[in-house]
């Protein structure tokens, strides 16, 4: 574990460190790319502004994932239960997957009005056909000799959905998190940019582009992200280690 | 009076019968072995029983009742062949699995599970999760499971099929233990003949499929066995006796082709 932690390190400084040394070797325009200091400074100077927006963004991708989740769970179980059901919902899923969101967030703008409502439904849109995929891959994959076993003692279906299927699928569930995670932040982003309120980081980053001099408050935003990112995903393994302690996921590897 | 009773019982998948017209009365208390090649439809006939199936026709009757009804009321307890344990619950919790759900019908005289676990001889490993044990380990886990059920009707597929043989000698001994004096109806399928003698009242030997018993064997070695039966030469006889029958009915089908 520790040893992971110590790779990690490394590997985010050499990057940070590749990164800063080209800004400076070629002094690239500003906001083309800031180097790491820059970014990081001015983000320490404001961290205050920095931190009660980063409040409203964790805020918005949080309930959004969790608004996905509960929807997912109710709309998989559905569908792993029958072919027809999910042969009809994966094509829209798939459409809504793949159809740029960017493309209509202002309309949901104007219907949801300005706030946290185009944020939240936005992430929530966007993360519900990767965990609903999740859900019903994983309730599939249940052990068939343990639910014809529970068929023999007569156990409802529902007994079966709570006891079998729900629990197999946790691993799936956890997977599609990790991909959700980073999307939950950016679509977060994106839309706080959009929607003419000024809360959450998204925005901090929009006015900073509007400006000439917003240079070092663009990239401190993208920083404040990255940590966000970063943090988020330190929180899932966390609860996964818990969660899945039973899975092979989890079991200690030989190095 | 009979735990189990077939009337002309057939099985079919579309064209593919698997159960020819089968009729069978197993006696209350009785251990029980189907024995027959691979695919002859054995796990079909057990799942017919325990309701998991319907019948294509004849009549079948567990406990005096519809295995439906049976299974309702949680009469029938199954082992299968792969122990089929939840991994996220523990050795203790994955024993008790049978009585969490359905629990209107759980019966009043529950066993209580962790004796058992203690019987079997896991007392050590009531917190463990299923891959910290061995195969052997996990069918015992399977078996405690069924038996906490305390139903007239205990059904076990195979269940050492997957086991080396050392463990699987283990697993006869310890089985006749826990039957022995339980006063449970045992309906065992396996394809090993030493199996079915060692543990057995009745063997009954099936032809490949359709499942049709070609050979009845009453197995009259003295209880309480313990392994050392293995070396009686009854034993060695009464296999003999089973492995002609088991090759006598391949034969006998292969000739009318
Ligand atoms: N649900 C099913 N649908 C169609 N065919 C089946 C089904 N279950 C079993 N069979 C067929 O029935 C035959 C007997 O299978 P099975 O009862 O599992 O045999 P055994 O347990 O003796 O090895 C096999 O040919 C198998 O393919
Ligand atoms: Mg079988």
């Amino acid at each position: 574990m520790t040893k992971r932690v110590v790779a990690t390190v490394v590997g985010i400084t050499l990057f940070l460190a590749a990164w800063e040394l080209f800004v400076r070797a070629f002094h690239v325009r500003k906001f083309v790319l800031r180097a790491p200091s820059t970014a990081l400074a001015h983000l320490w100077k404001f961290r205050g502004d920095f931190a009660s927006a980063a409040l409203v963004t964790i805020q918005h991708a949080a309930f959004g994932l969790a608004c996905a989740l509960v929807v997912s769970l109710v709309l998989g179980a559905a569908l792993s239960a029958s072919r027809f059901a999910e042969w009809a919902v994966q094509p829209v899923l798939t459409l809504v997957q793949v159809v740029p969101w960017v493309a209509y967030v202002s309309s949901v703008v104007l219907w949801l009005g300005a706030g946290d409502r185009p944020a939240i439904f936005m992430v929530a849109l966007a993360c519900t056909p990767a965990y609903v995929f999740a859900t019903v891959d994983g309730m599939r994959s249940a052990d068939p000799a343990t639910i014809e076993l529970l068929a023999s003692v007569d156990a409802s279906r529902w007994e079966v959905l709570w006891r079998v299927r729900l629990p197999s699928a946790a691993p799936a569930l956890f997977t599609a998190s990790r991909f959700n995670m980073g999307f939950a932040l950016a679509v977060a982003y994106f839309v706080e940019g959009a929607n003419f309120s000024d809360e959450g980081i998204g925005s901090i980053g929009r006015r900073a582009a509007s400006q000439s001099s917003g240079a070092d408050a663009l990239w401190a935003s993208v920083f404040a992200m990255a940590i966000l990112g970063f943090m988020g995903l330190i929180a899932l393994s966390l609860l996964e280690r818990v969660v899945l302690r039973w899975h092979v996921s989890q079991r200690p590897t030989a190095n | 009076m009979s735990r189990i009773v077939l009337r002309d019982l057939t099985k079919s998948f579309g064209a593919l019968s698997v159960v020819d017209p089968l009729s069978l009365d197993i006696e209350s208390g009785s251990f029980v072995s189907i024995i027959g090649p691979s695919g002859c439809g054995k796990t079909t006939l057990v799942r017919v029983i325990a309701g998991l199936e319907p019948a294509s026709s004849g009549e079948v009757s567990v406990d005096g009742a519809p295995p439906r009804e049976a299974r309702m009321r949680k009469r029938v307890a199954m082992v299968p062949q792969q122990p089929g344990l939840l991994p996220w619950r523990t050795v203790r919790s994955n024993a008790h699995l049978l009585l969490d759900v359905n629990r209107r019908a759980n019966p009043n005289d529950a066993a209580d599970a962790m004796a058992l676990l203690h019987e079997v001889g896991l007392s050590d490993f009531l917190q463990a999760y299923p891959h910290e044990l061995s195969g052997g380990m996990q069918q015992r886990v399977a078996l405690v499971r069924a038996l906490t059920l305390h139903a007239p009707l205990l059904v076990m597929d195979e269940p050492f099929a997957a086991l080396d043989e050392i463990t699987r000698t283990e697993m006869r001994g310890m089985l006749n233990r826990l039957v022995e004096g339980r006063g449970v109806t045992v309906l065992f399928v396996t394809h090993s003949i030493t199996e079915a003698v060692a543990l057995s009242d009745r063997v009954l030997v099936s032809s490949p499929r359709p499942t049709n018993v070609v050979a009845d064997i009453a197995i009259d070695l003295p209880r309480p066995r313990s392994v050392e039966v293995e070396d009686d030469p009854r034993f060695v006889e009464l296999c003999a006796h089973v492995r002609h029958a088991l090759h006598g009915g391949m034969r006998g089908t292969s000739e009318t082709r």
